[in-house]
């Protein structure tokens, strides 16, 4: 029994257990919450990084909570999409709450401080949490946590939007939750197990006798973690909530939260659930469906709006399309492309939001009209909302376009052209609404003379210049990361 | 199918018929409703009604508590959905806490607890 076999545990425990010791922390030793804070996520990163390599190099590993083997015990499962989804998970993470300690300084009164951090670490526990565990009762636990912290770090700012907002993500996380648990009862009904490999080897034989009960667990499951991603049609809470928010939460919500229901849906879907069924319903239809017009109707919604944070929550509509249009193409190349999003879109649309914040921070700005002429008084955050904008439009050397790339060389490979144009039109629309403000930032002036902007700590700036760094870097040498991604289309497709 | 044996079949069933019919109750309470308390007594009986359908998988007809008693063979009911549902009630309750603290601040800030009003108030946009 070393230390490092224990690490799939601790990786939920570690930030679970400081989460509970901040608010302590916080009337006993105001200036240790941060610290503290980025302490537990860089061992969870670490720990995260350790688990990559294992995997790269040894394969696939469990570990049995307890010392209990499955099916008695709860199993987390260590494949190459969770260590790939752990690593996204901490590393973004890490880099957004560097940035929001200086930034929540001024958008949080003070005696709530200790509790984001709270907040947050629980958050960062039940995002590892819901990739890694191979427990779909676990599963639904960590999925609770996440949406009562992930609600709970936009009301915390008390102001009336965002206890709107929060109200009405809560709401509708709780019937996302809802439908879970139904679906959960129905497949233990007819399986007898709540660990996915007992219930994958066990739903072939109940297929046959109970075919009505996995379809109606299956349509629960989409739509109840289609609730909880922003898929199209079941996206309405998502503007709201994302634009209210503090910028470090609306950072979080966008790059992380949503993506985590996108990887558990990947694994229910293609682990769990037999091949044969998804040939009698056209679940995969219509996920491509829907994606489709998210990615063109979230692109339109976020052309007209005139808020930068709103925009960008639009546009987070539209992204978690192209992750889902990977998923439903179902062949290798889509696969890789939709996984590789969930990392490139998290680096950069947590770029665009803490880039935004600095713009709130600097200049109390917030309409794209009053952010003429910005680059000349905030330079880096604007060079990194250019590079995060041109990873979005999908321009050669950003990120943005690798995983474009892939998700249209798929959509060749299954030989439908017509979700290849769909990509590229809708990168012709993120043009539309992300160059102009790239334009106007640099080559047109401020209607009225503003005043200087406030400086930015460095704590600000170091975050924003090591994630455009990524995304560049990520754009320029995508086989860093493909590896991994490879290994886990291949394993999900049984390849 | 005679009416009989339909009549028969949802008897057989009744934990099943009635908990589906508890969903959607509790789901038509949730959407209709514009006064935000009932939303989440809504939201609540939609958990139970699950909670019931949880629960009374695990239930075995004539079966007992599952004690193991040396000599003693009986039939026994499976703990397990019981015991995962104590988690779910745990969690139901905390998010109905956390929805009514959020309901006392919109309270604190608009002075109703009406969707509609909110609505007309805010300009726009919907709860």
């Amino acid at each position: 029994m070393n230390f490092s076999q224990h690490l799939p545990a601790l990786i939920v425990v570690v930030p679970l257990l400081f989460a509970f010791v901040m608010p302590l922390l916080a009337r006993w030793r105001k200036q240790w919450c941060v610290p503290v804070t980025l302490g537990a996520i860089i061992f969870s990163f670490a720990a995260a990084l350790q688990m990559a390599f294992q995997v790269m190099s040894t394969g696939p590993f469990s570990y049995y909570m307890g010392d209990w083997p499955p099916p008695w015990g709860i199993e987390l499962g260590i494949d190459y999409l969770a260590a790939f989804a752990a690593l996204t998970i901490n590393g973004v993470g890490l880099l957004i709450i560097w940035f929001g300690s200086k930034d929540l300084l001024h958008e949080l009164k003070p005696e709530v401080l200790g509790w984001y951090y709270t907040l947050y670490l629980l958050l960062m526990a039940s995002m590892v949490g819901i990739v890694i565990t191979n427990d779909i009762f676990n599963m639904f636990v960590f999925l609770e946590i996440c949406a009562i912290a992930s609600c709970g770090i936009i009301s915390i700012k008390e102001s009336r939007d965002c206890i709107e907002a929060a109200f009405k993500y809560l709401v509708l996380s709780v019937l996302g939750s809802g439908a879970f648990l139904l679906a959960v009862a129905l497949l233990y009904m007819v399986t007898g197990h709540l660990n996915f490999t007992f219930m994958a080897e066990a739903l072939p034989e109940a297929m046959v006798l109970y075919p009505n009960n996995l379809l109606v667990a299956m349509g629960l499951l989409v739509v109840g973690l289609g609730v909880k991603a922003a898929l199209f049609p079941l996206h309405v809470w998502l503007p709201d909530a994302h634009s209210s928010a503090p910028s470090p939460s609306s950072a979080v919500l966008s790059a992380l939260v949503i993506k985590v229901y996108a990887v558990a849906m990947i694994r229910l879907l293609y682990l769990v659930f037999p091949r044969e069924l998804l040939g009698i319903a056209p679940v995969m239809e219509m996920i491509l469906w829907m994606s489709t017009l998210a990615i063109i109707i979230g692109s339109m919604f976020a052309i007209v709006q005139d808020d930068i944070k709103k925009m960008l929550a639009y546009s987070s509509i539209a992204q978690i399309g192209y992750v889902f249009l990977g998923v439903g193409l179902m062949s290798e190349s889509a696969l890789v492309g939709g996984i590789l999003h969930i990392f490139n879109h998290a680096t950069m649309k947590s770029m665009l939001f803490l880039a935004a914040g600095a713009f709130i921070y600097g200049t109390g700005a917030r309409k794209l009209s009053e952010l003429k002429g910005i680059g000349h008084t905030m330079p880096i955050p604007t060079i990194a909302f250019c590079i995060g904008a041109f990873s979005m439009v999908g321009i050669p050397i950003t990120s943005g376009f690798i995983s474009k790339w892939y998700l249209a060389l798929g959509a060749l490979d299954v030989g439908r052209p017509f979700f290849t144009a769909v990509i590229l039109i809708s990168s012709l629309l993120n043009g539309i609404y992300y160059l102009p403000i790239v334009v106007n930032a640099f080559f047109s002036k401020p209607e009225e003379a503003v005043p200087a902007p406030k400086q930015l700590p460095r704590e600000m700036l170091v975050p924003l210049a090591l994630l455009s760094f990524g995304v560049i870097l990520f754009g320029v040498y995508p086989s860093l990361i493909l590896g991994i991604v490879y290994r886990a289309a291949q394993l999900l497709l049984g390849l | 199918m005679s009416i009989t044996e339909i009549v028969l079949r949802l008897h057989a069933n009744s934990y099943y018929f009635f908990a589906i019919l508890l969903f959607i109750i509790g789901f038509h309470t949730m959407l209709t409703h514009n006064n935000l308390i009932k939303k989440v007594i809504g939201m609540n009986i939609m958990d139970m009604a699950i909670f019931l359908f949880f629960v009374a998988i695990g239930y075995v007809r004539g079966g007992r508590s599952p004690i193991l008693e040396p000599g003693v063979n009986h039939a026994f009911i499976n703990p397990l959905p019981s015991a995962l549902i104590l988690t779910g009630i745990v969690v139901a309750v905390s998010v109905t806490a956390y929805a009514l603290s959020l309901i006392i601040k919109l309270y604190k800030h608009y002075g109703t607890i009406d969707a509609e009003e909110i609505m007309r108030i805010r300009g726009g946009g919907s709860l």
